[in-house]
Parts: C-alpha cells; structure tokens; sequence
C-alpha cells in the first residue's frame, strides 16, 4: 500500500521550517459558516457538509487560511507569527479527486506591507524551486489597492467606486459595470411625496416617510435595514443617475486595465500611466514600489514575475496584493496568494491584523513531476 | 417492454395533466379507487401509469427510474443538479404557471433591480454585522440566479420549509425568493418582486429522462412525447 501523503510532503516541511514557519495542526470538521460567511453561498455546493445533533452546520474544510485565521484569533497568540500547514482539503469537484493536499503558509501581523507581500512570493517561490527544480516558473501579481487608488483619483463618485472595486479580478462583472456606468438607464418609477423629497434632497423627511412605510407594513428598523439607510441611498442613487462615466475616465481605466509589464517596469508603467491622466495613485503606487524593491533584496528572478494591472480577487476580503505562481499556463497555477487584511476582523479579531498568504496545490506539482 | 409516465397524484396538477393525455388520445383509465396509484391508457399495453407527488417525479427523472413524466419545470430545476443531462422537457403544457421571483419589502424603495440588490448585499455586512439573509427553500435556483447571472456572493440562504413571504415582517431574512402565480400573497405580505428579478417563468412539462432504453421503449416515448407536443 502506498501513502496518500505525496512524496514531496517531506521536502515542503523541511523548506517550511528553514524559513522559519512552524507547523500547525487544523482540524479536519469545520463550522460552515465562517466559509460560507467569506466566500458566499456559491461555496455550498462546492464543500461537503454535514450538522451536528444540535442542527449547526459542519464541513470538511475546503481550504486552510479561514481556519488557520481562526485558530489565530481564538489562541490570542501575539503578532508577528507565521503558521504553515500541508493537509488534506475536500471539494466537490467535477473533475479529479475531491480530496487533495494543500499547503502554504499565512503571514499574520507583520506590519511591513512590502516586506511581508514579497517574502510570502518568496516562500511561494523556494517551495516550489525546491520541488519543481527542472521546470521554469512565472509569477504574476496584481494589486487590489491600486486599483482602488486609480478610481479614488479619477474622482469617480464613491459609489461606482465601490461598485467596480468589488467586480476587480472578472472581466464580466467588471465590463458589465462599466457599460452600466457608461450608458445609465436608472429610470426611477417613484411615486410622490418620494420623488419631491429626493428632488429637494430632504433626507430626514424622506427617512420619516421610509419609516412610516415600514411602520405600516410591520418592518422593524431593529431586524436589518433602517430607514434613514434607505433614504440615503435613495438619494446617493439621484445624485449617480445625474452623472454619467466620463469618455476620459473610462479611456483611462481601459488604459489602466490593460497595463501588463515585467516587474522591474510595472513601476514606471503606473507612473507614466498616472502622468498621462493627470493623476496621483499616493501610497498604493509607494507601497507598489517599495514591494517591488523588497521582491529585488530578497533575490526572486525578476525576470519571471510579470504585473497585470487587471488580475485580482472578486473577494470582499482581498485588500492589496494577489498573486500566482505557474510552470506554464496560467489556466492551472501551482500557487494562488494574496494579502487579505480584512479578513481577520471579519472573523472576529478586535483589532485589525493584516495578513498576507499563500497556498500550494500538490497534486498539481505531482502531475508535473510525473510528466517530467 | 413497457415505459412509465408518472403523472402528479391529485390536484390541479393531476386534472390537467390526465386532459392533456386525453386531448392528445391517450386517455388514462384511471383507477375506481382513488388511492390506487397504478393505471394503464387505453390501447398502449406498452406505457404504464403511475401517481406520484410532483416532487417525487422530479427525483426520479433524476434517476431515470421512469421513462417520462409530467411535473413542475421549477421543481426539475430546484430538484436536480445539471438537469438538462438527466431529462429533456417534451413538451410545455401551458398549465401549472408559476414565477420563481427574487422579492423585497416595498420600504425598500431605493432597491428596483438587481444591480441595487448587488450594492445592498455588498454593504450589508459592514452596515450590520451580518450578510443578506434570503428565506427560500429554493437554493439551486437561488444559487445559480445570484451568483452565476449577477455575480452576487455575499448573501446567505436561510432555509423556508413554507410561509416563505413572512419571513422580512418576522425578521428571519431581508428579502425572499419564492414561486408566485398571481402576486396577491406578495402584495399582502408587502412584497415587491424586482423588475429583473424572474428567475424562472415555470410551467408543468411533460419531461423524458435520458437514458439508455430499448429501442422499442424509445419509440414509445418519442410517440408520446410528439402526441403531447402537437397539441
């Protein structure tokens, strides 16, 4: 009988450990709904789910950044730490095994954007150059908050900024927003004194009529969304049907979402980019460079480690840097990172804890040995 | 060989369906009994009947256990996964109508469609703690209408064994998604479906499972399902 443990599971502990990341062990049964609570209910019918006699939803963990995040926040250990794990995860899958191996290693706390951003493509990269030695490997990045920084400074109205920072990273979400944006048609079918309020931009008589609708139609403002939030999109939702997405603002960010260059000039494509525009990208575009100084010191090939200014995470948690790793096409990448700064408060934790990981698919590396 | 068609075992449903049969002359001597879930149709030695809940046919399309059967297409929908490599439908038969419809509470008044949905939900958690709760007992539907077609995520999907359109008012979910025929028990629970929110206009069909049959048994239900069709 052969071990399920892939061959290679030795290697990845000992490469873990000479980079200074300790082991940690997570459990197998999950509660389902932090996984469902972050990655959304899409995930139901990917994950494995069960319930214990008292009715509460368990899962057979998916994946391990959410628990790893949880055990965390639940031990109180201090920050800075670094937890490695290699295990198995359990998907439903159409196609292969629904349990795999996985491993990588999350950076909790280190304050030190740049720093940890590049020592977690670094970790990624020593892994899997110690596994892969004979295959050539790409790195791509791309980057949440310069996006986000790019709408900030076109003056894009807070709205729609937050509307296509949450569609970054799916060309399809992203494009239909921005046709949305482009050629608005917000009829508002609303009927007096409604109409008269928005005009008059009277927001606490609207809330109090809002009140009153949901008084009469027996909706407490305790149960979920208050009247005066209603009234206040009602008129946010005015003001945006008035503006349309400028012919300038939506050239520049096609011109910014198509922006894909070698690292060592990912930084002076931003700032060519940013001078033709006629706009600054402030601290995104600092910390941009001070990663990519960091990515240089710590010796990654730069020549393999590529910027697309359009990849990203449709994650609500995703903040900054996202990240993958691949011997060849891009369709099946070896490593998927990124830093997820929100994540942990959404979890629970007091105070905000950044956080930066990544997480290796090993049958995919056992493929390509094979093959090799 | 004989195939089976499983029809709805009362109801409206049932009614209907035993008309459309005989409309398209296969008329279903139906059991003296009422209770008696098995009958035959006059002149088609070949085609066994049999009475199931509408629900149950769906799951045994699913598993191709019978041959055709006459159910709602939101159930074949809801009840299975990748239901168009199990069955195909035959035929529409213009009865059984129902929407299955994303609806919110008419204080809503700044939520008309489902990109306003999209922003509600993406703030939700910030604003209150929590995600987007939606009461349905249609998952799939649900699943595939918010995040596949309007890529929403960050929702979730609090289980409604029925009583469905109470759910805002009793403050277990925002909004809800159920079937609805004419409007008016979402108009009295205050209720507003969104102008892009019809997951699916749903009708009773004649549907045929696929899988493998004898050649005889294939021409059965091929005739059936042309009969039916036709009409």
């Amino acid at each position: 009988m052969t071990s399920r443990i892939p061959q290679i599971a030795d290697d990845i502990r000992a490469i873990f450990a000479a980079r200074g990341a300790g082991m940690v062990d997570v459990a197998i049964l999950q509660p389902a709904d932090p996984f469902l609570d972050m990655a959304g209910e899409d995930l139901r019918r990917r994950i494995f789910l069960t319930e214990n006699e008292t009715g509460a939803a368990l899962c057979l963990r998916p994946e391990f950044t959410i628990p790893v995040c949880i055990d965390h926040i639940a031990s109180k250990a201090g920050t800075p730490r670094r937890y490695a794990y290699l295990g198995e995860v359990f998907r439903q899958r159409r196609e292969g095994g629904n349990e795999f191996f996985q491993a990588g290693i999350e950076d909790l706390g280190e304050t030190d954007i740049a720093r940890a951003d590049a020592r977690s493509i670094a970790d990624a990269h020593a892994l899997l150059a110690g596994v892969l030695p004979d295959h050539e490997l790409t790195i791509t990045i791309g980057d949440q908050r310069v996006f986000e920084a790019v709408l900030a400074a076109l003056g894009l109205p807070r709205g729609w900024q937050k509307r296509l920072a949450r569609a970054f990273g799916s060309k399809e979400m992203l494009d239909a927003a921005l046709e949305d944006l482009a050629n608005p048609s917000r009829k508002l079918t609303l009927d007096e004194p409604v109409a008269s309020l928005i005009a008059e931009g009277d927001r606490d008589a609207l809330a109090a009529h809002v009140a009153g609708l949901m008084t009469d139609t027996g909706l407490a403002e305790s149960a979920g969304r208050t009247s005066a939030e209603i009234a206040n999109r009602l008129i946010e939702k005015a003001e945006l049907r008035s503006v349309r997405l400028s012919d300038e603002a939506l050239g520049a960010l096609k011109t910014f979402l198509a922006i894909h260059a070698p690292l060592r000039q990912a930084g002076n494509a931003l700032r060519d980019f940013a001078g033709d525009a006629g706009i600054s990208l402030g601290a995104a575009l600092d910390i941009f460079s001070a990663r990519s100084r960091c990515i240089s010191e710590l010796g990654l090939p730069e020549a393999a480690i590529h910027y697309d200014a359009g990849f990203g995470r449709p994650l609500d948690y995703y903040t900054g840097l996202v990240y993958e790793i691949s011997a060849g096409s891009r369709d099946r990448p070896l490593v998927g990172g990124g830093r997820y700064d929100r994540l942990l408060t959404l979890l629970g934790a007091k105070s905000p804890i950044p956080g930066v990981g990544f997480s290796v698919w090993l049958d995919r590396i056992e493929a390509l040995k094979g093959e090799g | 060989m004989t195939i089976t068609l499983a029809l709805p075992s009362k109801g409206r449903l049932k009614d209907a369906a035993l008309e459309k049969l005989a409309a398209a002359n296969l008329k279903v001597a139906t059991p003296d009994d009422d209770r008696r879930y098995r009958a035959r149709i006059d002149g088609r030695d070949d085609i066994e009947v049999a009475f199931l809940s509408a629900s149950e046919i769906s799951r045994e399309l699913a598993q191709g256990s019978i041959d055709l059967g006459v159910t709602g297409e939101d159930l074949v929908c809801e009840g299975i996964s990748d239901w168009q490599e199990r069955a195909t439908i035959g035929a529409r038969l213009g009865f059984g109508r129902a929407d299955v419809v994303v609806a919110v509470p008419d204080a809503w008044l700044d939520v008309e469609t489902m990109a306003d949905l999209e922003d509600v939900a993406a703030e939700f958690r910030q604003r209150h703690g929590r995600r987007l709760r939606i009461a349905t007992k249609y998952w799939r539907l649900t699943q595939q209408f918010f995040s596949r077609t309007h890529g929403i995520q960050v929702y979730r999907i609090v289980e409604s064994l029925g009583a469905t359109e109470g759910a805002p008012a009793a403050g277990s979910a925002d909004i809800i998604v159920d079937i609805t025929t004419t409007g008016s028990t979402l108009k009295a629970n205050h209720l507003k479906v969104l102008a892009d929110g019809v997951i699916l206009k749903s009708e009773a069909c004649l549907f045929s499972s696929i899988k493998d049959r004898t050649a005889a048994d294939q021409i059965a239900v091929d005739e059936v399902v042309a009969a039916v069709a036709a009409l």
